[in-house]
């Protein structure tokens, strides 16, 4: 935690403030590409180290470099969103609105919402 | 109009239309003329055969002069009346395919031999055997074909040949359609036509001698091929604008019809839960007539079961004269505006505000988004990698080389969690109710600015011709609520009633000196490349 962000003694430390950790590194974001390439069981060294015109695949460099960008965005702020809701505390009221819908057009129909129209 | 449906009644009327059919009873509307295909039978469906001449079909005199010309439902009249032979039709479309391909490069492969061989089959026949009755159409490299080269412009399909059609390419041949050939398209259904390398490939088929200019993709094959003149009518299929976008590029009307709609088995994935089969036609009407034959429920696919039955299209895609001759509306509809809408294509837009507006019935309504818009359809979107990267693990661990220049979004996908993943399903709910309870509350039909918006929920988008910008086609998409093709289909055919954008057809390129797969190698030197950073950013 930053040092600037100590509550004063006794004070309830708000959640809000609890899950900000320290972003991580160039080398720590690499090294967790890599380690969930591996466990995935995708080889980045199977990419070239040079440009392969005849393929066009991108090289690990360039891999890696894209994948930084994707990893140190768009994750977060996926799980930074919550459905807005009214009632504290406001995450235990999120837990019951909008419930994950694989397809939303079809749980329209199969729930007759989409008759009422 | 009810969409009221359950199981029960869904099942009782798809046995009934099957005694129906069995017994010779003449067929019944669109919805229930498709029975469904079954998984455990081999029977085809039975083809859907509309009344054109009801629909009032006009043949233009071009179309009378050059059979390339016609559209679908034009050509399909014109053999009704035995002004025209599919084997004729399909001879015409080849020769074209001969002489401007290695340009335009709208095929991965045509079949041209087979294709002469059903067209004389269908005359032999009388044309009998469904509308497409002799009908020759491009089909995306993405679909099953039995027997034919399915590569899906991918080095990881590069000798696939599938053992079965898919069931949309299914239903079009039993209701008598003709594959010509299948439609080159982005690798792996992602950016614009190119090879998997990046090399483009599909010209826009209104700048056949400028490879950079934008065709649209991924179902630009398709697209071209329609647009060229090349095919009476085309399918693509769209995961984040790759059936819309390459229409408005290039003339076309396109009907990406809610999820659910027309069966995706048979259809190479990209990102399951987004994956639209849908046409790519020259008018609404084709458009209509496409999708008729298209869609309905197949047990191979549990999305397309339960689901409302389908609504007169070719009804919907006829236009409608008030009292004086004046096309109106065939039903009082909305049209949300938002407020984005003139941000791009300025003059042409207004043009269609006002003549749109001009029609009886219309009214425009200005539309706001819901202050979450741009998240939810923006960084979300994003959520849709995962999806594409589960069913091709295989070939990720085999060799990722094999992706060429797309490989990047799959292995992006491999980096959300899946707490993220379902956070992303969430999110779809929540808009979900922001579109159909706020947006769609206030109009029966909303203007867009994108294509991912109604991607992401599954709701049905027309694309349509408006004008011409700078001497390129210009052309808006409309989305609407869930099952609604059919007032999508009101808007356009009421639309292209009193425009003629529509019916524009680009210039023929310039021939070139031989024909064949050296002409095309020659025709594709110096063409523009892809990166792989630019293959991410513009992935459907």
């Amino acid at each position: 935690m930053k040092s600037g962000l100590h509550p004063p003694h006794g004070m309830r430390i708000p959640e809000v403030l609890l899950s900000q950790p320290q972003p991580p590194t160039q080398e720590q974001l690499d090294a967790y590409i890599r380690t969930r390439l591996a466990l995935a069981g995708v080889d980045l060294d199977l990419l070239p180290t040079q440009p392969d015109p005849a393929t066009g695949v991108p090289t690990r460099d360039q891999a890696l470099r894209s994948l930084r960008s994707f990893v140190a965005t768009v994750p977060g702020a996926i799980a930074g969103w919550a459905p807005p809701v009214s009632g504290a505390p406001a995450a235990a009221y999120a837990q019951q609105a909008a419930p994950p819908l694989l397809y939303p057009s079809i749980t329209e129909a199969w729930t007759g919402k989409a008759d009422a129209r | 109009m009810s969409r009221a449906v359950n199981r029960r009644i869904f099942l009782a009327g798809s046995a009934a239309v099957t005694g129906a059919v069995v017994s010779g009873t003449a067929l019944a509307p669109p919805a229930a003329a498709v029975s469904p295909v079954s998984s455990k039978s081999s029977r085809s469906p039975e083809p859907y055969v509309p009344d054109l001449d009801a629909a009032g079909i006009e043949v233009r005199d071009a179309a009378r002069r050059d059979p390339t010309e016609a559209t679908l439902a034009e050509a399909a009249v014109l053999m009704s009346r035995r002004k025209l032979t599919s084997t004729a039709l399909v001879e015409a479309y080849l020769d074209r395919i001969g002489t401007y391909d290695s340009t335009y490069q709208a095929y991965a492969e045509v079949t041209g031999e087979t294709a002469l061989a059903a067209a004389r089959a269908a005359d032999r026949s009388g044309g009998r055997r469904g509308v497409l009755s002799g009908i020759p159409l491009c089909v995306k490299d993405n679909y099953f074909t039995r027997g034919v080269p399915t590569r899906c412009n991918s080095l990881i399909f590069a000798d696939f040949v599938p053992n079965h059609d898919a069931t949309a390419v299914a239903r079009l041949t039993a209701a008598g359609g003709i594959v010509l050939g299948k439609g080159q398209m982005g690798p792996l259904a992602t950016t614009r036509a190119t090879t998997p390398n990046g090399t483009v490939t599909t010209v826009n088929a209104w700048t056949p001698d400028n490879p950079a200019t934008d065709p649209g993709g991924s179902s630009t094959g398709p697209a071209c091929a329609v647009a060229g003149r090349m095919a009476s009518s085309s399918i693509g299929t769209q995961t984040g604008g790759s059936i819309v976008l390459p229409s408005n590029r290039q003339n076309l009307t396109g009907l990406k019809p809610t999820m659910g709609r027309v069966s995706a088995y048979g259809v190479i994935p990209l990102s399951y839960t987004r994956d639209h089969p849908g046409p790519l036609a020259r008018d609404a009407m084709d458009a209509a007539l496409m999708l008729a034959v298209m869609a309905g429920p197949d047990a191979h696919d549990p999305r397309t079961l339960g689901l409302p039955g389908l609504p007169d299209l070719v009804r919907a895609a006829t236009p409608v004269a008030g009292r004086g001759g004046a096309v109106r509306m065939r039903r009082a509809t909305r049209i949300g505006v938002p407020a984005d809408f003139l941000n791009s294509a300025t003059e042409v837009r207004k043009a269609f505000l006002d003549r749109i507006d001009a029609i009886s019935g219309v009214t425009l309504v200005d539309i706001t988004y819901p202050a979450d818009w741009p998240l939810l359809t923006g960084m979300f979107n994003d959520a849709r990698l995962s999806e594409r990267t589960e069913p091709f693990r295989h070939w990720l661990r085999e060799d990722p080389a094999l992706f060429g220049v797309s490989l990047l979004s799959w292995l992006q996908g491999l980096m959300l969690s899946g707490d993220e993943w379902i956070t992303a399903q969430r999110a779809k709910n929540h808009l979900l109710r922001e579109v159909l309870d706020g947006v769609l509350s206030r109009c029966d039909v909303l203007l867009q600015t994108g294509p991912v918006p109604f991607d992401i929920l599954g709701l049905p988008e027309i694309a349509f011709p408006i004008g011409f910008t700078a001497g390129l086609p210009s052309g808006v998409i409309l989305g609407g609520a869930p099952y609604e093709e059919d007032r999508l289909l009101e808007v356009a055919a009421a639309y292209q009633a009193v425009t003629d954008w529509h019916t524009r057809r680009p210039a023929d390129p310039a021939a070139p000196a031989a024909s064949g797969p050296g002409a095309k190698r020659a025709a594709g030197a110096g063409r523009p490349r892809l990166t792989a950073e630019e293959a991410a950013a513009q992935s459907a």
